[in-house]
C-alpha cells in the first residue's frame, strides 16, 4: 500500500432526520478549511432547494477534504453524504459500502431514534467502524450521559470517549476530525489489481452528461480507459476522472484504489449508471463484481395528472428531466376518465413520492392532481395466470381471482413509553401483526410489527406522528407478499364511477373507509344546481351513500354603483376557479376535493 | 345630450349598524358635515366643465344617512347642483333617510329643492330585530316618520327591508311584509342579510343563528310571490315596485348607463370607464383624486352586460345584444341552453331572463355562462 492510501479516510455521516447531520458536515468542511465561512452557504452538501427547506438530504453527495492532523501529516478525508430517509435505504447502504467508517450522529436531547438504529445496523452490516458523535450539547435539555449509555446499551458500541459536540455553534469539531483520523481505518485495495469501482451516486449535468460518483476499490482509472458496467455490460470510454471538492469537480490524471472520485464518459442517463453497480476495465476486467447490487424497485405508485390538461406534455418533459437524475423514479402514461391524460409513477416510498411531486410543482411550475398512493398487488387468477396490479382501476373482477396477495413490511417504531398504547392501537387498526417490543431505556420503547404496505402508504406516518405528539419515529423494509382478503372500492358521483378515486382495501376496512371518504367528498364537492348522490360500491353493491344538496343561494343581493366593481371581482374569481375544475360526467370537482379525500387524517375509527 | 345620473354620498351616521360595511363615519360633529357640504359644492363647480354636455335626469343622495344634513346645507348643495349642471325638469331626485332623523323643516327643505322620492331604511318591523341590527330607531318611530312624509305630500316612497336575519323564520318575514304593504309604499327593496368581514356581525358570525341557504331561498320565494299578490312587481333581484315606480337612478347601474358619484367611496361609470374616490373623508376633503378601476378584467364587456342585465326581470333582449356587440347571444353563451332546460333561465321570443329560482343562484349561473 502506498503512503497516500494510508492517509485516506472514507467516511459517512448517518443520523436520524433532524439530528444535525448536515450541520455537522458543514462544520467539518469549515474546520478543515475546505471552505471558508464566507464561502459557505448554509449546508453546502444539500444543494437542492427542497433539501435545504426540508432539512433532509435526498441525494448523496461526496466531498474531499484535506486535513492536517496533529501528528503533522496531511490526510485526505472523503465525506460521503447519505440520504437521511427510510425510502433511500438502498442508496444509504451503497454509500456506506464506499466507506470504512461512519459517524453516527445522535441528538443529545432526543437519543436514539428509529432511523439511528436502522442506519447503525446498515453500517454494522457493511463492517464499518462506527464513531458515535453526540450532537446539540449546547441545548439546555441535552443529556449527554444518558445518550452515551443508550448508544452502548442499544447499539452495543463503545461511546465512553466519543466526541460530544455542538455542530450549530462549532464546539469540539476538532475532536470529530481527530476521531476520523484515529479510529477509522485506511482503505484496503490494490492499485495494481484489475479495476473495481463502486458506483454510489450519479447525477446528470447538461455539459458533461452523467457524472458517476465512485469509490475505487482496486486498480487505477484514467481518461481514455475503456470501462464496462458489470450489471448491464454497457461499455464507455472515460472522458475525464477527478476528485470531488467542496466547490465541484476537480479534474485529475487518475484515481486509484482507496480514492473517491468521479468519472465522465458521455453517458446519457443516470439509469445506465445504477447505484451499487461495479465499474471495471473492459480490457483487463475483474473476475467478480462487488456484492450487493440490486435495482432500486418502486414500492409506491400514484397517478400524476396535470391540473390543466393542456400541460400534459410539460408534465412528461418534467418527469423525463427528473428521471435523468433519479433512476428510482418510474413512470408510464395512463388515462383516467376523470383526470384525463397523466402518468402512473412509481416511487421508492412516500417521501420519495412527495419530493417528486413537490419538485414537479416547484421547479416546473405545474399544478398537479395526484391519486391516492397504491402498492403493487399480486393476483393469482383462477386460470393460473399471475398478474401484478399497480393501478387500482385495473384490479380484476373478484370472480377471476383465486388468491390476492399484498406486500408487507417489517416496521420498527421507536416511541416514548407514554404513547405505546395509542401506537399499538393504531398498528392493530392498520392490520399490523405484533412481533416484539423492546425497552431501549426506561423511557423509550422499540416496537416491531409486520404490516401491510398499503396501510403504511395510507396516511400511517401522519397518524403515528399525531398519536405521539411527533415523537415516534418509523422505519420499514419490504417483507414479502402475503395472501389477503382485498376488495376494490369504487366511488360514484351522480351514478358514474370516478376511476381516479378507486382503491384497493382490506374487506374488513371497506365499510368504515367508504363512509369516511363519502363524507369527505360531500364536504369537498361544491354544490351545484342539482342534487349529487355520492356512492361507494364494491362491485354493484353500494356500501355507503351521501348527498351533496342542490345549491339554492349564490347571489349578490345588493348591487349598486360601487358594488358593481365588487361583483365583477367576485365573478372573476369564480371564473378563475372554474378553470381548474374537473368535469366528471355532469359533476364538477375541484382538484382540492381530490386531495382532501386522499388525506383522511387520524380520525378514522 | 347625454343623460347622467348624479350620486352624492353622505358618509355620516349617528352610529354604524352592526351589518354595514359601507363607507360611513359614526357620530360626526355638525361642523364636519358643513365642511363636507362646502367641499362637495367646490367639487361640483370643478366638474361643471367636464359634464356640460350632459343632462342630469336622476339625482340620488345616498349614505350613510343623508337625512343628517341640515336643511340649510341641503339647500346650499342643491343650489350648487342646479347652478352647475343641467337638470331635467322631471328628474327623479331621491334621498335616503333613517326613521327619526327628519322633521317638518327638513322635509320642507327637501320639497323646496325638488326631492321627489324618499327611501326609508326600515329593515324590520320587529323592535327586537332592529336592536340586534344596531338600528337607531324603533318601528313606532318609523311609523311617525312615514306619516310625516306622507303628510308633506311625498308620493314616491320606498321602504328598505332585510331578511335572513338571525333567528328569523320565513313566517316572521311574511308578517313584516304584511305590515309594510298595508301602508302602501310605492316601492320596496328587500335584501338578504350578508355578513361582511369587517363589521360587528362579521366578528361574531359564528355565534349568530342565521338561517340556512335553503331557508333563505324559501323566504325569497315567499317574498316574491307575496309582493306580486300585493301588486308590487319585481324588477330586480331585490327590488319591487308599484307600476311606474321603479327607481330610475338605480336602474342606471344595471342598464349600463352613465352616472357620476361624488364623495368618498362614490363610484362612477362614465364613457365606459369605472372610477371611484378613495374611502376616506379626510383625503376627499383635502384632495379628491379619482381611482380608475384598472384591474385587468377577465370579464369581457359582454360578460359585464350580461351580469348586470340578468339582475333585471326584463332580462336580456338578444336583438339589443346583437345591436350592441354584433354577436349572437346564444352563440356567445351556449350554456344558456342548459339553463333553459333546467328552468333557471326563461326564454321568450328572444328575451332571456332568470327565473325566481335562477335569480337566487345568479352568480353560479353567470360563471357557468362565462365558462366556454
Amino acid at each position: 500500500m502506498n503512503e497516500k492510501q494510508k492517509r485516506i479516510r472514507n467516511f459517512s455521516i448517518i443520523a436520524h432526520i433532524d439530528h444535525g447531520k448536515s450541520t455537522l458536515a458543514d462544520r467539518i468542511l469549515e474546520y478543515s478549511e475546505a471552505v471558508t465561512k464566507r464561502e459557505m452557504e448554509e449546508q453546502l452538501l444539500d444543494n437542492m432547494d427542497l433539501e435545504r427547506e426540508r432539512g433532509i438530504t435526498i441525494k448523496a453527495r461526496a466531498v474531499r477534504i484535506n486535513y492536517k492532523h496533529k501528528d503533522g501529516q496531511e490526510y485526505i478525508l472523503n465525506l460521503i453524504d447519505t440520504p437521511g430517509h427510510v425510502d433511500f435505504n438502498y442508496e444509504v447502504s451503497r454509500s456506506l459500502n464506499a466507506c470504512e467508517g461512519a459517524l453516527l450522529v445522535v441528538d443529545s436531547t432526543q437519543g436514539i431514534e428509529a432511523q439511528t438504529l436502522a442506519n447503525a445496523y446498515l453500517a454494522v452490516d457493511c463492517d464499518l467502524e462506527i464513531v458515535p458523535v453526540i450532537n446539540k450539547i449546547d441545548l439546555p435539555s441535552a443529556d449527554v450521559d444518558r445518550v452515551r449509555n443508550e448508544i452502548e446499551d442499544v447499539i452495543g458500541i463503545v461511546a465512553e470517549d466519543c466526541p460530544a459536540v455542538s455542530a450549530k455553534v462549532g464546539l469540539n469539531i476538532d475532536q470529530v476530525l481527530d476521531a476520523i483520523v484515529e479510529k477509522i481505518p485506511c482503505p484496503q485495495g490494490d492499485e495494481n489489481a484489475p479495476l473495481k469501482c463502486l458506483i454510489f451516486d450519479s447525477h446528470y449535468n447538461s455539459y458533461l452528461g452523467v457524472v458517476v460518483y465512485v469509490r475505487v476499490m482496486d486498480g487505477t482509472l484514467k481518461a481514455g480507459d475503456r470501462i464496462r458496467l458489470m450489471s448491464t455490460g454497457a461499455k464507455y470510454e472515460v472522458v475525464e476522472v477527478g476528485h470531488l471538492s467542496a466547490f465541484g469537480l476537480e479534474k485529475a490524471d487518475s484515481i486509484s484504489a482507496g480514492e473517491v472520485g468521479y468519472i465522465t464518459a458521455s453517458i446519457k442517463t443516470v439509469s445506465e449508471t445504477r447505484v451499487g453497480d461495479t465499474v471495471t476495465n473492459d480490457e483487463n476486467p475483474t473476475s467478480e463484481p462487488l456484492k450487493g447490487f440490486k435495482e432500486a424497485l418502486p414500492m409506491v405508485f400514484s397517478g400524476i395528472y396535470p391540473a390543466d390538461g393542456a400541460r400534459y406534455n410539460d408534465l412528461r418533459d418534467a418527469l423525463e428531466k427528473l428521471k435523468l437524475n433519479d433512476a428510482a423514479l418510474s413512470f408510464e402514461p395512463e388515462t383516467s376518465i376523470a383526470l384525463g391524460f397523466g402518468f402512473r409513477c412509481g416511487f421508492l416510498g412516500l417521501l420519495h413520492m412527495e419530493i417528486i411531486q413537490e419538485r414537479l410543482e416547484r421547479e416546473f411550475n405545474l399544478d398537479l392532481i395526484t391519486t391516492a398512493p397504491s402498492v403493487i398487488y399480486k393476483i393469482e387468477k383462477t386460470n393460473g395466470e399471475i398478474i401484478y396490479v399497480d393501478n387500482p382501476s385495473n384490479y380484476p373482477s373478484p370472480d377471476t381471482i383465486s388468491v390476492a396477495y399484498e406486500p408487507t413490511v417489517k416496521t420498527s417504531i421507536i416511541t416514548p413509553t407514554e404513547f405505546v398504547g395509542g401506537i399499538m392501537d393504531l398498528c392493530q387498526d392498520r392490520r399490523g401483526i405484533f412481533k416484539d417490543m423492546k425497552y431501549l431505556d426506561s423511557q423509550r420503547v422499540e416496537l416491531h410489527y409486520i404490516m401491510p404496505l398499503n396501510e403504511i402508504v395510507y396516511d400511517f406516518f401522519d397518524a403515528l406522528k399525531s398519536r405521539s405528539k411527533g415523537y415516534a419515529s418509523l422505519d420499514y423494509e419490504l417483507a414479502g407478499y402475503e395472501p389477503s382478503n382485498l376488495v376494490k372500492l369504487d366511488f360514484l358521483l351522480n351514478g358514474e364511477i370516478v376511476d381516479a378515486l378507486t382503491f384497493i382495501v382490506h374487506s374488513d376496512k371497506a365499510y368504515a373507509r367508504a363512509r369516511r371518504i363519502a363524507e369527505k367528498l360531500k364536504d369537498n364537492i361544491s354544490r351545484q344546481l342539482f342534487e349529487i348522490p355520492i356512492q361507494a360500491a364494491i362491485g354493484s353493491k353500494v356500501i355507503a351513500r351521501e348527498t351533496v344538496r342542490a345549491l339554492r343561494k349564490d347571489v349578490l343581493a345588493k348591487c349598486y354603483g360601487g358594488d358593481i366593481t365588487r361583483k365583477k371581482k367576485l365573478l372573476e374569481k369564480q371564473k378563475e376557479g372554474k378553470k381548474k375544475m374537473r368535469r366528471l360526467g355532469s359533476v364538477e370537482v375541484t382538484p382540492e376535493a381530490f386531495m382532501a379525500v386522499l388525506k383522511l387524517g387520524d380520525d378514522e375509527k | 345630450m347625454r343623460a347622467l345620473g348624479l350620486y352624492i354620498h353622505i358618509p355620516f351616521c349617528k352610529q354604524k349598524c352592526n351589518y354595514c360595511d359601507f363607507y360611513s363615519l359614526g357620530g360626526c360633529e355638525k361642523s364636519t358635515i358643513e365642511e363636507y357640504i362646502d367641499c362637495l359644492c367646490k367639487q361640483i363647480e370643478k366638474e361643471q366643465e367636464e359634464y356640460k354636455d350632459y343632462t342630469v335626469d336622476t339625482i340620488f343622495l345616498g349614505g350613510g344617512t343623508p337625512s343628517l344634513v341640515a336643511p340649510k346645507d341641503v339647500k346650499k348643495l342643491f343650489a350648487q347642483i342646479y347652478k352647475c349642471f343641467k337638470v331635467e325638469r322631471c328628474a327623479e331626485i331621491s334621498i335616503e333617510i333613517n326613521p327619526g332623523t327628519v322633521d317638518e323643516e327638513k322635509l320642507k327643505a327637501y320639497k323646496s329643492v325638488g326631492i321627489n322620492r324618499i327611501s326609508i331604511g326600515l329593515q324590520s318591523t320587529s323592535n327586537k330585530d332592529l336592536k340586534a341590527l344596531g338600528r337607531i330607531h324603533t318601528y313606532e318611530v318609523f311609523l311617525e316618520t312615514y306619516k310625516q312624509i306622507r303628510n308633506m305630500g311625498f308620493e314616491n316612497v320606498s321602504v328598505d327591508l332585510m331578511y335572513g336575519l338571525p333567528d328569523q323564520k320565513t313566517a316572521d318575514f311574511l308578517n313584516i311584509l304584511e305590515q309594510v304593504s298595508d301602508f302602501q309604499p310605492e316601492h320596496i327593496s328587500a335584501y338578504c342579510l350578508k355578513i361582511e368581514e369587517n363589521t360587528p356581525f362579521g366578528r361574531i358570525k359564528d355565534t349568530l343563528s342565521l338561517p340556512t341557504d335553503e331557508e333563505e331561498y324559501e323566504t325569497y320565494l315567499a317574498l316574491c310571490s307575496f309582493l306580486e299578490k300585493k301588486g308590487y312587481l319585481q324588477y330586480e333581484i331585490s327590488n319591487f315596485s308599484k307600476a311606474g315606480f321603479r327607481s330610475k337612478h338605480n336602474l342606471k347601474y344595471w342598464l349600463g348607463e352613465e352616472y357620476l358619484g361624488l364623495g368618498p367611496d362614490a363610484h362612477s361609470f362614465i364613457g365606459g370607464k369605472r372610477f371611484s374616490y378613495l374611502p376616506s373623508l379626510e383625503k376627499y376633503i383635502s384632495f379628491p383624486s379619482k381611482e380608475y378601476d384598472k384591474s385587468d378584467s377577465i370579464l369581457s364587456a359582454e360578460d359585464e352586460y350580461l351580469m348586470l342585465r340578468l339582475r333585471l326581470s326584463d332580462g336580456v333582449d338578444s336583438r339589443a345584444f346583437y345591436l350592441k356587440f354584433g354577436k349572437e347571444l346564444t352563440k356567445t353563451y351556449p350554456n344558456i341552453e342548459k339553463f333553459i332546460k333546467s328552468g333557471h333561465i326563461l326564454a321568450d321570443n328572444g328575451i332571456y331572463k332568470l327565473s325566481t329560482e335562477g335569480l337566487f343562484v345568479s352568480n353560479y349561473i353567470l360563471t357557468e355562462l362565462f365558462d366556454i
